[in-house]
């Protein structure tokens, strides 16, 4: 029997369809073990194992998590640093990918070589020296020293990431502009600032996974409980012997929420904006 | 997303940040612990609660860190302007380091003020006081010994076994049955660490064992070789769960958990980690004596504390202090955390049965060790720990890990 | 102002940021690892010594196999599924945004319950790996995935990959979505077949999001240190030590500073090597 041509495409996308989601609930299995883990209690889990089913269902964890873990402290704290953080090294690094992209001079691919070999430096070096800089600046153990470390440190590859997108952005658009009489700094902020937008915002949502992550500059940068990020909070929940891994991983849970409202919100400028440039 | 919004953000954050600045500015008394384990985590909240209740008008601001980064932040605080008041830390040895370096306190005058001298066992003199001035709060203390369900031993006939024969042959009963002798899970390594250190103190004695950890014998030492023989013949033997590297040692608690292995070489603090139905089920004998004539001596690992020299409030930092040396600053962690606690006028009866069997055991011990790693230089007992892995893999191979523990040792002596 | 001062105008504030955050720690580390320093007292200084330690290190040559063996796995395995995922996902599927959401969900979660419940999957008695090869008659498979020596830095970068995947189908789905569907539209209608399709309009197009791809991908395995830190400490006898865990462990456990940042300095100089080449490869590209 022969097959139309749209039913062949209908048993393809058919078969499609089922890989794609055997995949996925195999993909899954981790974070459903995760979840597993979440709802049932540590004497269930030391007796049972941890790929059984529960014996019986709690979301005390999950209270327990919170309050031990203070995570309504963290979960602020990871916002006030991660926030400006952000900005800090986007807007820094929009300035440093504008002028590499937009000028040819003298000292051009050395100050490149600088940004991207930045982004390759193995970070756990500079804990030390960058500790006793903001002990010496009096910035030690408060939000300062880490907004400004990872503000300056995601420079080498926010800076990179811009620099070979701008790059792209035409010539002629500026040259209209300057004919028009626009100053460079207004090139800048009414050009290519507009048209690179979809690019900050991937980068925003890169970058704010990578900062809102980081545990070992906050380790390292603050003295204070109340001043730590929810990486580092939830750190605290491993014991030296003994951890409570159901109230360790539902205080995982918990602190991705936040990750995932921004996410989901980024991620519609993100598509978006890349549309709306491709259009043009 | 434009940049009104953004300078928007920028500006609250920034009020925000100015606010909780100016709230920060008032004086606290900052104490670091890695108490970051779910019941001693609970125990010292409590236990700053009550000093605070005593002393309403101190804040107590405690901060807990995870064991392990707090090893690694310690230094970082202590070398810093702004150090904590007060930090938790380990005796001997760990402590000892931070004297050198003059990173610590003197808390002479607390121990004499509140006469901590006569109140303390003598033992802890030593790990506490050096060159005369005190400088370690020594606060509790748990012993290690084999742990074991007693209802797999009952049900099979058993007795706790007194020496290495009655152990084997308890081995071979459980064995027979089908279940492993020892739980054990040596991902981390401390655990492997355990069972080496009890070998040497049973088989060559305390001195030797504390001579050998301070780098003074060479591992290649006849005496090791007889440690690590015994030892062989229990790897080999399946003494132990198989694949044991693969396990955390709470991992491997399982084994003992779910009744596939019978004992398990740990420090008392395995009673917080099993449920409440197994903890029931677990007693505890002396690591059995291999040698008679060897004195008996056991792991003791010591916490305490410490007051960082740059502390910004040395004279609330030594009220701490203080407190915590009291037959109150210690009953929390005697009555809740059954840890043994270091003054001698805690009453008996806040602990509990276990925890009296554990100090009636210690009152009749010779001589006294802390534990590998905290009786070796940190980096000897990382590289050599490693060893002992490889010697956990390939026990036949004992000869050449004994060189390869040696050439570090050689290391460590000419840095 | 004149035209050579402006791109400096631009530069000066970041540039002065970015000396005294990074350039002057980068300096002062390569300072450091000519000395003998615990991080406490002041550092001795010694020349060379920490060098020549370092290249008679087996644990140094350990690790930067490693390294590599996680580099190449890194470039081949997140790389191709994430971008063939992309491609399937950019279509008009069932589900689509589900299986997209599915498969980033690990770049989420925190690091640190990766590490854990990775552990477990690969556990020997019970672990849902073992289990499922014993369930489907491969029962001579199973083993220590994490304790055997044999597997356990494989095991340690299934566990990376199945994170990294995701960040990897995000962008090349941003990239996709760039790329005007009239394009491909057009070449299916000149009669093009899926692969040549693929081949010579979309991977083209990709280039920009491709270059991004690499540099992520590569600073990620070259900085891997997270799931080796979580899941095996660099053991079973360093057996999964890689540069940046070895470099840790020598600075802040074992208090050798100087040594640690010897070993981030050698790190540092291989990775240089990929962006000086990297860097030759974009000039020949945008003179043309």
């Amino acid at each position: 029997m022969e097959l139309s041509i749209h039913q062949k495409k209908r048993i393809r996308q058919g078969i499609i369809f089922a890989a794609l989601l055997v995949f996925t609930i195999v993909w899954l299995l981790p974070i459903f073990g995760a979840v597993l883990t979440s709802i049932r209690t540590m004497d269930d889990i030391m007796n049972n194992g941890f790929w059984s089913l529960p014996k019986n269902v709690t979301f005390k964890n999950f209270f327990t998590a919170w309050s031990e873990g203070n995570l309504n402290t963290y979960l602020k704290n990871s916002f006030i640093i991660t926030i400006p953080s952000l900005i800090g090294t986007l807007a820094l690094s929009s300035l440093v990918g504008f002028a590499l992209a937009k000028y040819k001079f003298k000292g051009n691919m050395f100050i490149y070589l600088m940004f991207v070999g930045g982004m390759l430096i193995p970070f756990q070096i500079l804990l030390i020296p960058v500790f006793r800089l903001s002990n010496y600046l009096g910035i030690y153990n408060s939000y300062w020293g880490l907004i400004m470390i990872h503000t300056v440190f995601q420079m080498g590859f926010c800076s990179f990431f811009l620099r070979n997108y701008m790059i792209t952005i035409p010539e002629e658009l500026s040259e209209a502009a300057r004919i028009d009489g626009a100053s460079e700094f207004k090139i800048f902020y009414k050009i290519y600032m507009p048209l690179s937008l979809p690019a900050i915002a991937a980068l925003a949502t890169l970058e704010f996974t990578w900062i809102f992550n980081d545990y070992i500059w906050a380790l390292v940068l603050l003295r204070d409980d109340r001043l730590k990020p929810v990486t580092a909070g939830l750190a605290t929940l491993k014991g030296n012997f003994i951890t409570s891994w159901s109230v360790l991983v539902a205080g995982a849970i918990l602190a991705t929420i936040p990750t995932i409202v921004v996410f989901v919100f980024l991620q519609k400028y993100f598509i978006r904006g890349l549309t709306m440039g491709s259009g043009k | 997303m434009n940049f009104k919004n953004f300078s928007l953000i920028t500006i609250t954050l920034v009020m925000i940040m100015v606010l909780s600045f100016s709230a920060a500015a008032q004086e606290k008394l900052v104490v670091n612990t890695y108490t970051s384990d779910p019941a001693p985590r609970k125990a010292m909240k409590e236990l700053v609660a009550k000093y605070e209740e005593m002393n309403p008008d101190v804040d107590v601001q405690l901060n807990i860190t995870a064991h392990e980064d707090f090893k690694q932040a310690i230094r970082i605080w202590l070398t810093s302007d702004n150090p904590p008041d007060v930090f938790s830390w380990f005796a001997g040895n760990r402590a000892a380091y931070f004297v050198e370096k003059g990173l610590v306190m003197d808390i002479s005058d607390v121990w004499k003020e509140e006469n901590f001298y006569e109140k303390f066992p003598k033992a802890f003199k030593s790990i506490s006081v050096f060159n005369d001035k005190a400088y370690f709060l020594p606060h509790n203390y748990y012993w290690w010994s084999v742990f074991y369900r007693e209802s797999i031993f009952k049900e099979y006939g058993l007795k706790e076994p007194q020496t290495w024969e009655e152990l084997l042959e308890v081995g071979e009963t459980l064995k027979a049955n089908g279940i492993t002798p020892f739980a054990i899970g040596t991902k981390f390594r401390w655990t492997a660490a355990a069972w080496f250190d009890y070998l040497n103190l049973r088989i060559n004695g305390a001195d030797f064992h504390k001579d050998l950890m301070a780098g003074k014998i060479p591992f290649t030492d006849e005496r090791v070789a007889e440690v690590f023989k015994k030892w062989k013949y229990l790897i080999e033997n399946d003494f132990f769960v198989e694949n044991a590297a693969a396990y955390s040692w709470q991992e491997g608690l399982r084994f003992l958990s779910n009744g596939d292995a019978a004992m398990y070489l740990m420090g008392q603090f395995i009673l917080d980690a099993t449920s409440e139905e197994v903890s029931k089920d677990l007693n505890f004998f002396r690591f059995p004596i291999l040698d008679k004539s060897v004195p008996v001596a056991e792991d003791l690992p010591t916490d305490g504390f410490m007051v960082p020299a740059k502390a910004p409030h040395p004279e609330l930092a030594k009220d701490f202090i203080a407190f915590l040396g009291s037959v109150e600053g210690q009953r929390l962690f005697a009555e809740d955390l059954g840890r043994l606690v270091t003054n001698k006028n805690m009453p008996a009866e806040v602990y509990d049965k276990l925890t009296l069997k554990g100090r009636e055991m210690i009152d009749n011990t010779d001589k006294l060790a802390q534990f590998y790693d905290r009786d070796m230089d940190p980096e000897l007992a990382d590289k050599t720990m490693n060893s002992l892995m490889a010697f956990w893999y390939s026990p036949e191979d004992y000869r050449n890990i004994m060189k390869e523990m040696e050439a570090h040792r050689q290391n460590f002596i000419n840095d | 102002m004149k035209r050579k001062y402006i791109p400096w105008a631009f530069l000066s504030i970041p540039l002065a940021f970015y000396t005294v955050w990074v350039i002057g720690p980068t300096i002062y580390t390569m300072y450091l690892s000519l000395t003998e320093w615990d991080g406490m007292t002041a550092p001795q200084f010694q020349g060379i010594d920490n060098y020549l330690q370092l290249f008679n290190d087996p644990i140094f040559y350990t690790s930067l196999v490693n390294n590599f063996k996680w580099l190449v796995i890194f470039m081949a395995i997140p790389v191709v599924i994430g971008l063939f995922l992309a491609i399937l996902l950019s279509k008009e599927i069932k589900w689509a945004r589900g299986y997209k959401a599915a498969i980033y969900s690990p770049m989420i979660l925190a690091p640190v319950v990766i590490g854990l419940i990775w552990s477990w999957i690969y556990q020997p008695q019970g672990g849902l790996l073992n289990n499922t090869l014993t369930y489907i008659g491969l029962e001579e498979l199973t083993r220590g995935w994490l304790s055997n020596p044999n597997t356990a830095l494989y095991a340690v970068i299934g566990a990376a990959v199945w994170r990294h995947t995701g960040y990897v189908m995000l962008l090349f789905l941003s990239g996709l979505t760039a790329i005007s569907p009239t394009v491909i539209e057009a070449s299916r209608i000149d009669g093009a077949s899926a692969w040549q399709r693929f081949r010579y309009i979309i991977l083209p197009l990709l280039k920009p999001t491709t270059v991004i791809v690499i540099v992520i991908t590569m600073i990620q395995s070259l900085r891997a240190f997270d799931f080796v830190s979580m899941m095996t400490r660099g053991g079973p006898f360093n057996s999964t030590n890689v540069l940046a865990h070895y470099m840790y462990t020598e600075a802040f456990k074992n208090y050798n500073m100087g040594y640690g940042a010897s070993i981030a300095v050698v790190l540092f100089a291989i990775m240089f090597i990929f962006i000086v080449m990297y860097l030759r490869q974009i000039r020949k590209g945008e003179l043309e």
